[in-house]
């Protein structure tokens, strides 16, 4: 019975506030690490491209999708830690074996584009020292492909997004350039309406590069890997949070130190790499297009190696093929040939001779933007039903959010396609 | 009746004709009362103009093209009622997660092979086989698209995965149903326990607390061993105390006591009192330990003997023993007061005449660690004596257990 005693004095030890802020780390991770592989090279220059063409007057758009974001984000990392299941799993479990197939054909097609896009800006970012992207692109897939396949990749994971962190000199640089506040602010938070069709374009890119459907998917799967349960997610839930704050606080200082740099001196097309480099020339003189070199090929790797994997692992899921790099090749052929093959096609594509690289990437962002109210409709079904979610159902809320996101995305793509055959 | 094999996803949605020969409606479910019979079809639940309907096989025939037609005329057919009680196929089966234990591993549902069999003036429905590769799946995805007798034969000659349904092990998570429908996983615990945990560390939380309600006791135990500790830990959270300490006190006491030391407080309190009071002291003692040292790293269950017990009878001792299998390469001499004197390796005594006595047997020098000592140094001692298992000391010459050599298999690959 003493013993017993003793062992009941030992526990009261693991209760304190050192075990809970150790509690909060544990589960910290998966939405800061999503919101960052979300600034990548499709993020850096569309909200670079959107400062330079339309100065301060896309700015107002990132308080509301900064809301959307984190409502959308929630709902996914809410039903992995409820669920424990992916979302491809999820979607195939309860709409059955077409809707999978055509959700996983839009993830696919979604996240070719931005494959592609990353390559382009490896290519364009290797630009700025003078190599070619014959030689970059070739190099840079097969590197991502051998990383990911030997299972080297968590360590080399985290040297990457350690390296993300660069573009927080986009906030010194902004201030370094000495905007026009007056204007940044107002525009903030004063809608300024346009109905050109670049406008409208670049409006779909903007959401479409934040919100995209490969984050969903990615997400709560990395919460479900992280073994994130009900218990654990209200922690986690600030992580996510937080995550989408930052991702939105570096895109608004981005537009802000383009809009300060290129667009008063009347650069609003940004060609090459090294023209989106000017924006941090204020911070950095003449080292800028080397800091947003690095920083560009630093995004494209990172991303580069996770969308390829993350979209093979959710088709496979979803179609309940074997999957994962821990298994062999003859064990899970499907899986390694989609792999291989979202490398090789994105990389060929940006082979191409004479491929408009910038172009590439800004449409594959557009392309996210189209495609992403398919993945919100499916996230929304299932996160209202309460034999799935229970308790944990989605609030009016955040239903009125993720709804009006839908609708509002299908609208402007509709505007947008309407707009573009209109004037053309 | 030509038809020797029918796809589930040909069955749901054919179209129903009464005795006349008359459209009255559409297959929408294919039902199961497993608590009855696990391998044949109930019934079919019938989507009519007049609301839903539940033929029996014996009450229908199949034709060509896989319509059925019903021997008795519409007014005659029962409504269906209550679904509650039935497994079905297309809701409960379809697309969903099950255990392949013959393959070892989880694999999704893509179709379901029946084997239509003529009996008593209608058909009796036997589930042969679950489709998991590719036929299944393409054949669903053109259902509809083209003719289907144009799909059958494309999928005809993609090469089918397929599962037979003896070797199909399913996962319910809802207990009421679980007991109402008799879903036990009776296939799965006569996998190997580091099989079983294997395929549990794939499974979703919720399959994976059903899966540890129902698998016996002992099964479960020894799987959980084999289990990620931090998956380990959520399984048993996720139980209740009684069904927590009654796996618990099954396994091993280290492997227990490393189990509950990740536990919050009061969970571990709660389990620890559910247990019985000789287990829990077992565990309570290794508790006391840090994880990282010797004793927190030994098992309690072990062989000892006086130093004059002959090789005879200490073979009756490993007759009775009760522990592990790990733990018996070893037979420990202790005096009176429990002290250790001597440790005898069991092919010795085997090969030993029956009446000689151990003592006289003992392995030079008597190696042992203390308490306290680092797990390095058991690693060290266990590898430069080539020791399969390895006595515990505490200050004053007291065995208290013994480290054995799979611990230390384990303990190494946590540090590669």
């Amino acid at each position: 019975m003493e013993k017993h005693t003793a062992h009941r004095r030992r526990l009261p030890f693991a209760r304190t506030w050192r075990f809970r802020l150790l509690a909060f780390f544990a589960v910290f991770g998966p939405g800061f690490i999503t919101a960052n592989v979300d600034n990548d090279v499709g993020g850096i220059l569309t909200y670079s491209q959107a400062g330079a063409k339309f100065g301060y007057a896309l700015l107002w758009t990132l308080i509301p999708i900064t809301i959307a974001l984190i409502v959308v984000q929630e709902m996914a990392a809410r039903m992995g830690a409820v669920t424990g299941k992916g979302l491809s799993d999820l979607i195939r479990e309860e709409f059955g074996l077409r809707m999978t197939v055509f959700t996983m054909l839009i993830l696919g097609l979604a996240d070719f584009g931005n494959i592609a896009a990353e390559f382009a800006g490896l290519a364009s970012g290797m630009g700025i020292f003078g190599a070619s992207k014959y030689i970059v692109v070739p190099i840079g897939a097969a590197l991502v492909w051998f990383v990911v396949v030997q299972g080297t990749y968590r360590p080399v994971e985290k040297i990457l997004i350690f390296f993300s962190l660069i573009y927080f000199t986009y906030i010194a640089s902004a201030f370094a350039a000495h905007p026009d506040w007056r204007a940044a602010v107002q525009n903030t938070f004063v809608p300024v309406l346009n109905k050109s069709s670049e406008y409208l374009v670049m409006l779909v890119g903007i959401v479409g590069t934040t919100i995209t459907p490969w984050m969903q998917f990615y997400l709560q799967a990395s919460i479900v890997e992280k073994g994130i349960g009900k218990k654990e997610y209200a922690l986690s839930k600030w992580d996510v949070v937080l995550g989408c704050i930052v991702t939105d606080v570096v895109a608004f200082f981005i537009v802000v130190a383009c809009a300060a740099t290129l667009y008063i001196t009347g650069q609003h097309d940004i060609g090459d790499a090294s023209e989106a480099a000017v924006a941090l020339r204020p911070l950095v003189g003449q080292f800028a297009s080397l800091l947003f070199a690095v920083g560009l090929v630093n995004a494209a790797l990172l991303s580069a190696a996770i969308l390829p994997l993350a979209t093979a692992y959710n088709i496979c899921e979803g179609l309940g093929v074997e999957s994962g790099v821990n298994k062999r090749f003859s064990e899970a052929k499907v899986f390694y040939w989609l792999y291989t093959a979202l490398i090789v096609g994105g990389a060929g594509i940006v082979l191409l001779p004479r491929i408009p690289l910038i172009k590439i990437i800004l449409f594959s962002q557009v392309l996210n933007g189209v495609l992403i109210p398919f993945v919100l409709i499916f996230m929304l079904k299932l996160i209202n039903r309460a034999d799935l979610m229970g308790e944990y159902k989605n609030s009016i809320t955040a239903n009125v959010i993720a709804w009006s996101t839908s609708v509002t995305m299908i609208i402007l793509t509709a505007a947008m396609l309407w707009t573009t055959y209109a004037y053309s | 009746m030509a038809i020797t094999s029918l796809a589930l996803s040909r069955l749901l949605g054919s179209r129903v004709a009464d005795a006349s020969g008359q459209f009255i409606g559409r297959v929408r479910e294919v039902a199961l009362r497993p608590q009855e019979d696990p391998n044949r079809v109930s019934g079919l639940v019938i989507k009519t103009r007049e609301g839903e309907r539940f033929l029996t096989p014996s009450m229908i025939q199949i034709e060509e093209d896989s319509e059925l037609r019903a021997s008795l005329p519409l007014s005659e057919w029962p409504a269906a009622n209550t679904l509650d009680d039935f497994f079905l196929l297309e809701r409960d089966l379809l697309d969903q997660q099950i255990i392949d234990v013959h393959g070892r591993k989880v694999v999704r549902v893509n179709d379901v092979d029946l084997h239509p069999e003529k009996a008593n003036g209608g058909v009796s429905l036997k589930i042969a086989e679950v489709d998991v590769g590719l036929r299944g799946a393409v054949r669903r995805l053109l259902k509809g698209v083209a003719p289907s007798a144009a799909v059958e034969a494309v999928v005809q000659k993609l090469k089918p995965r397929v599962i037979p349904w003896e070797f199909v092990d399913l996962i319910e998570t809802d207990p009421a149903r679980r007991v109402k429908l008799r879903i036990d996983h009776e296939r799965l615990s006569q996998l190997h326990p580091a099989d079983i945990a294997d395929i549990v560390e794939e499974l979703a939380p919720a399959e994976r607390e059903a899966v540890f309600e129902t698998l016996d006791e002992e099964v479960a135990a020894e799987a959980l061993e084999e289990i990620d500790l931090d998956i380990q830990v959520s399984i048993v959270e996720s139980l209740d105390s009684d069904r927590a300490a009654d796996i618990v006190e099954e396994m091993d006491p280290d492997a227990a006591a490393d189990l509950l030391d990740q536990l919050p407080g009061e969970t571990s309190e709660e389990i620890l009192e559910e247990m019985e009071p000789q287990e829990r002291e077992e565990v309570e003692d290794l508790l006391e330990h840090g994880d990282k040292t010797a004793a927190g790293r030994m098992t309690t269950e072990y062989l000892s003997a006086a130093p004059e017990t002959t090789a005879e009878q200490s073979i009756e001792l490993l007759r009775n023993f009760e522990g592990g299998v790990e733990s018996v390469a070893t037979i420990y001499l202790v005096d009176s007061e429990g002290r250790l004197s001597g440790s005898v390796p069991l092919q010795r005594i085997v090969l030993a005449p029956p009446t000689q006595k151990i003592s006289e047997l003992a392995a030079k020098p008597l190696v042992f660690v203390r308490e306290n000592d680092q797990q390095k140094k058991v690693v060290e001692v266990m590898e430069k004596y080539n020791l399969y298992t390895l006595a515990v000391v505490d200050d004053e010459q007291h065995l208290k257990g013994i480290i054995t050599a799979d611990d230390v298999i384990t303990l190494l690959r946590e540090q590669v």
